[in-house]
């Protein structure tokens, strides 16, 4: 699988800075800047769009850890974005327990989760591997849907409260778009964040390597089979993550959540976006999340029209955008 | 130092089904030796390594590293030791890498032991892969890679590879290195570059080698001592310029 990212040279951006020039710093402000202050002009559905890509944004960010910068293609993004957002529903319906506890237990127990699942699967090579992940899609909606006594089975869990935060006498829900835009919006930088942390630090140059070359990066003394399973866990943890904030901002889960289509969404985004790229991903939840929103206004013709954009997009871009980028921006130094 | 033997391997044997690809090899490394290991094609060479770096599990037979029993390790465990490393026959590198990237790599996992560890940010672990960019920088110059140190390693001639590859091994401070044919498929040139390369790792590092090679020059020229391999079996062990005249090895190696 590693073949899908082969022709990623390792982030055109740390060769930028080892040529010397560095433009991702203003472009970083110029973004955050615009972020900050995007509800003064957009109404309520453009936001509503941006806060689903944000969502969407950490399960991507999760799987591009695991296929962008290890290696492994997993299609089950989706089934680890929905026990996050069962566990968090679970947890608010049955013990009204705060947003930050569902939160962070989301993340936690789906991270576990994929520690039994990821034993066996890693053992797999290349396709088997990626069959297994979509089986585990699978499973996670049939439990979902037949586990009736706790999910309640198609009828789904209804009623999930808005985040509610409560500090001393001071309390606030987050119940309005624009609350919910921000909260999402500093998950989500929290979390590119620690993604940042993660690929810059030794391990993170290590995780390359296994995509590079496993047998060498063994052979070098790289752990491949531990790097490999804590990247799934860390990964799964960050779709549970998103599932959690998906549940929270919906109030509704169902066994919908574990969703097929989640889990090819999560892949365009990283593959469309750039694998192996922080910027490109987050690029690639924008424009593909917007795009599937953007394309509402032709009902029947929308998903046509959103598989002819991918085949463009494999036919002129297949890097992803993210070269795209890099090319811009070193136009717009050149011009300097 | 003491006078064991870096590598003492005893009566190693490998058999996939019935057939004995080693059948009771026995062969010692001695600290600061270059040993040159040969034999013609299907002789039992790589299995021969594969088995004593634990790519492969020996069948039978004991391995010594340093007086410590790594018998059935495996290449990971082995790796990670630091003490002895093998490169590979079809050489490899990290393509998209440039070479500085390649030899941190290399070198990483000597400096951050521990997979948290390897997580770790902060000033502690900055300096210590600044510590490991100057060592590659240092082996990168001694190499003479330092002009294209900045392109993808994929990109670079076959030569240039092995050269990475061999600088690479130097990160982590081994004892001994294992090479599997390092000069197969490199002009001429190139192979004085790496034969040098291997002379001063091992009189300024004290590293000591077992090496894989077919081109009889550089295996008279640069090894100590040369041991002869045929169908699985030691065929003869020696000078190399008693090994170059016996008969036997004629026979079945030199042709005659």
């Amino acid at each position: 699988m590693t073949e899908i990212v082969r022709e990623v040279t390792v982030t055109p951006a740390e060769r930028t800075v080892a040529a010397g020039r560095d433009l991702r710093g203003p472009f970083g402000v110029a973004l955050i800047a615009l972020a900050c202050i995007a509800p003064l002009f957009l109404g309520n559905y453009p936001l509503h769009a941006i806060i689903i890509a944000l969502i969407f944004l950490l399960p991507a960010h999760g799987l591009n850890l695991l296929l962008g910068y290890t290696g492994l293609l997993s299609l089950a993004q989706a089934a680890f974005f929905g026990i996050g957002a069962y566990t968090s529903a679970l947890l608010a319906v049955h013990f009204g327990t705060p947003f930050y506890v569902n939160f962070l237990a989301a993340g936690v127990v789906t991270g576990i989760i994929a520690l039994p699942l990821g034993i066996p699967a890693l053992r797999l090579r290349a396709t088997s591997f990626v069959m297994c992940t979509l089986g585990f899609v699978i499973i996670g909606q049939a439990i979902a849907k037949n586990w009736i006594s706790l999910t309640r089975g198609d009828m789904g869990l209804a009623g999930v409260p808005k985040p509610h935060f409560a500090l001393g006498p001071a309390s606030f829900t987050v119940s309005g778009t624009v609350g919910f835009y921000y909260l999402v919006l500093v998950i989500a930088a929290l979390a590119t964040l620690v993604v940042y942390l993660i690929v810059r630090s030794p391990a993170g140059r290590n995780m390359i390597a296994i995509r590079e070359n496993e047998t060498l990066a063994e052979s070098v003394g790289i752990p491949t089979w531990h790097y490999k399973l804590v990247v799934f866990m860390i990964s799964a943890a960050f779709a549970g993550f998103g599932g959690s904030l998906y549940a929270h901002y919906l109030t509704v889960v169902s066994p919908l959540t574990f969703q097929m289509y989640y889990s090819t969404t999560m892949l365009i985004i990283v593959l469309g976006g750039g694998a192996g790229t922080i910027s490109g991903v987050i690029f690639g939840s924008l424009l593909f999340v917007g795009l599937t929103e953007a394309l509402r206004v032709a009902p029947e013709l929308r998903m046509i029209a959103y598989g002819f954009f991918l085949l463009g997009l494999v036919f002129w871009f297949p890097n992803g955008f993210a070269p795209l980028i890099g090319r811009f921006s070193s136009f717009l130094e050149k011009r300097k | 130092m003491n006078g064991l033997p870096i590598l003492d391997i005893s009566g190693l044997c490998k058999s996939y089904g019935a057939v004995r690809a080693v059948d009771g090899v026995d062969l010692h490394v001695d600290r600061g030796e270059i040993c040159g290991l040969i034999g013609p094609n299907g002789s039992g060479k790589s299995t021969f390594f594969d088995c004593v770096t634990g790519l492969a599990r020996p069948s039978a037979g004991a391995v010594k590293l340093d007086g410590q029993d790594i018998t059935g390790w495996s290449l990971n465990d082995i790796a990670r030791e630091g003490r002895m490393l093998r490169s590979f026959q079809k050489t490899v590198v990290f393509s998209a890498l440039d070479i500085e990237e390649n030899l941190v790599i290399a070198g990483q996992m000597f400096t951050f032991p521990g997979i948290l560890s390897t997580f770790g940010i902060g000033a502690a672990a900055r300096n210590r892969v600044a510590a490991l960019r100057d060592r590659a920088r240092e082996l990168i110059k001694i190499a003479g890679l330092w002009d294209v140190r900045f392109q993808p390693a994929g990109k670079l001639s076959g030569g240039q590879q092995k050269l990475i590859q061999f600088a690479s091994m130097l990160m982590p401070e081994p004892k001994l290195i294992l090479l599997d044919e390092p000069m197969a498929g490199i002009n001429p040139k190139l192979i004085e570059r790496v034969v040098e390369s291997i002379r001063l790792a091992n009189t300024s590092f004290g590293v000591s080698f077992l090496i894989i090679e077919h081109n009889i020059d550089v295996v008279t020229s640069l090894c100590q001592r040369v041991v002869v391999l045929d169908q699985g079996r030691k065929l003869a062990e020696g000078m190399p310029g008693e090994i170059v005249q016996n008969q036997a090895v004629r026979e079945a190696y030199l042709g005659g």
